[in-house]
C-alpha cells in the first residue's frame, strides 16, 4: 500500500474523532474522541517513520502514548470528581468554574 | 514502494473506520468504549504492517490494555446514568459539524498528501527501515538505541510527566474531608 493510503485513514479517523468532540455531549465519550485523535495522529507517525526508513516517528509514537495515558488519569479524575458533586455528567451542565 | 498486503489493509482500514464511527454513533458509552478498543487494535494491526512490531506491542499492552481497563473502570462506574441523561439540547450541531468534517477532512488529505514530507517520503524509495532494523539487533534493539541515543532528555521528563499526572489524580480523587 502507497503512504497515501495510510496518510488518508489517518485523516478520516482524526475528522470522526473531531466531529465527536463537537457533538457528543457525554464527557467520557468526548474523551474517547480525543483518543481517536491521537492515535490518528500516531498512524500517520508511524507511516512516515516507515516511508521515510527513520526511527524516529516511533519515538513520538511512544511519547504521545505516555502523554495520552497522563491525560487520561487526569481526566477521568476530574470527570470522577464532577460527578461526585453533581451526581451526573453532561457537559453542557458545566457553565460555572466555581462549584 | 508499497507496504503491506493491500487486501490486509483495506480490510484494517474499512474495521478501523467502522470502529471509530461506532464510537461517536453509539449511545451507550460500554458501547462507544467497545468500538474504541476495536479501533485501537485494528491500529496495532497497522503498525505491525509498518515493521514497527514493538510498538505494536505497547498499543496492545497499554493503549488497548491498561489505558481502557481504567476507562471501563470509570464508563461502568459512571455510565448507568449518564447514558440516559444524554439528551440532545442541541441537535442542530450534526449538520454543521458534518459540514466542518468535510472539510476537515478534504483539507488533512489534500494537504498530507501533497505535503513536503510525503514527497520526501516517495523520494525516499528504497526500503532502508528493514535493514537498518537488523543491523542495530532486532526491533526492540533498534527502538531502545533510538531512545537513549537520540531522545533521552524527553524521555526523562516522561518520567516527570507521569509523577505529576499520578499526583494529580490523587490529589482530585481525594475526598475533602472538612466539607462531607
Amino acid at each position: 500500500m502507497q503512504l497515501s493510503g495510510y496518510l488518508i485513514v489517518s485523516a478520516l479517523l482524526f475528522t470522526i474523532g473531531a466531529v465527536g468532540v463537537l457533538v457528543r455531549r457525554n464527557p467520557l465519550v468526548m474523551f474517547m474522541s480525543i483518543e481517536l485523535m491521537l492515535n490518528a495522529v500516531n498512524l500517520s507517525f508511524m507511516a512516515f517513520a516507515r516511508f521515510l526508513n527513520s526511527v524516529d516517528g516511533w519515538m513520538f509514537v511512544f511519547l504521545v502514548l505516555t502523554v495520552a495515558a497522563s491525560e487520561v488519569v487526569v481526566g477521568l479524575a476530574i470527570i470522577v470528581a464532577i460527578f461526585r458533586s453533581r451526581q451526573r455528567i453532561n457537559v453542557d451542565d458545566l457553565n460555572a468554574l466555581k462549584g | 514502494m508499497t507496504v503491506g498486503n493491500p487486501i490486509a489493509f483495506y480490510v484494517l482500514a474499512v474495521t478501523a473506520v467502522a470502529a471509530a464511527l461506532g464510537v461517536v454513533l453509539f449511545r451507550n458509552a460500554v458501547y462507544c468504549m467497545l468500538s474504541l478498543i476495536v479501533n485501537l487494535l485494528m491500529l496495532a494491526f497497522f503498525f505491525l504492517m509498518l515493521n514497527a512490531i514493538f510498538v505494536a506491542t505497547i498499543q496492545v499492552l497499554i493503549y488497548a490494555g491498561a489505558v481502557m481497563v481504567l476507562f471501563l473502570f470509570v464508563v461502568t462506574m459512571l455510565a448507568p446514568g449518564s447514558a440516559e441523561s444524554e439528551r440532545d439540547r442541541l441537535r442542530w450541531q450534526w449538520g454543521p459539524a458534518a459540514g466542518l468534517a468535510v472539510i476537515l477532512a478534504g483539507g488533512l488529505i489534500v494537504a498530507s498528501v501533497n505535503g513536503a514530507l510525503a514527497g520526501d517520503a516517495h523520494a525516499a524509495g528504497v526500503d532502508r527501515l528493514a535493514t537498518e532494523i537488523t543491523s542495530a539487533g532486532g526491533n526492540t534493539q533498534a527502538f531502545g538505541e533510538a531512545l537513549f541515543h537520540g531522545y533521552s532528555f524527553p524521555f526523562e521528563l516522561t518520567s516527570a510527566l507521569l509523577v505529576i499526572a499520578v499526583l494529580g489524580a490523587v490529589v482530585l480523587g481525594r475526598r475533602i474531608s472538612g466539607r462531607e
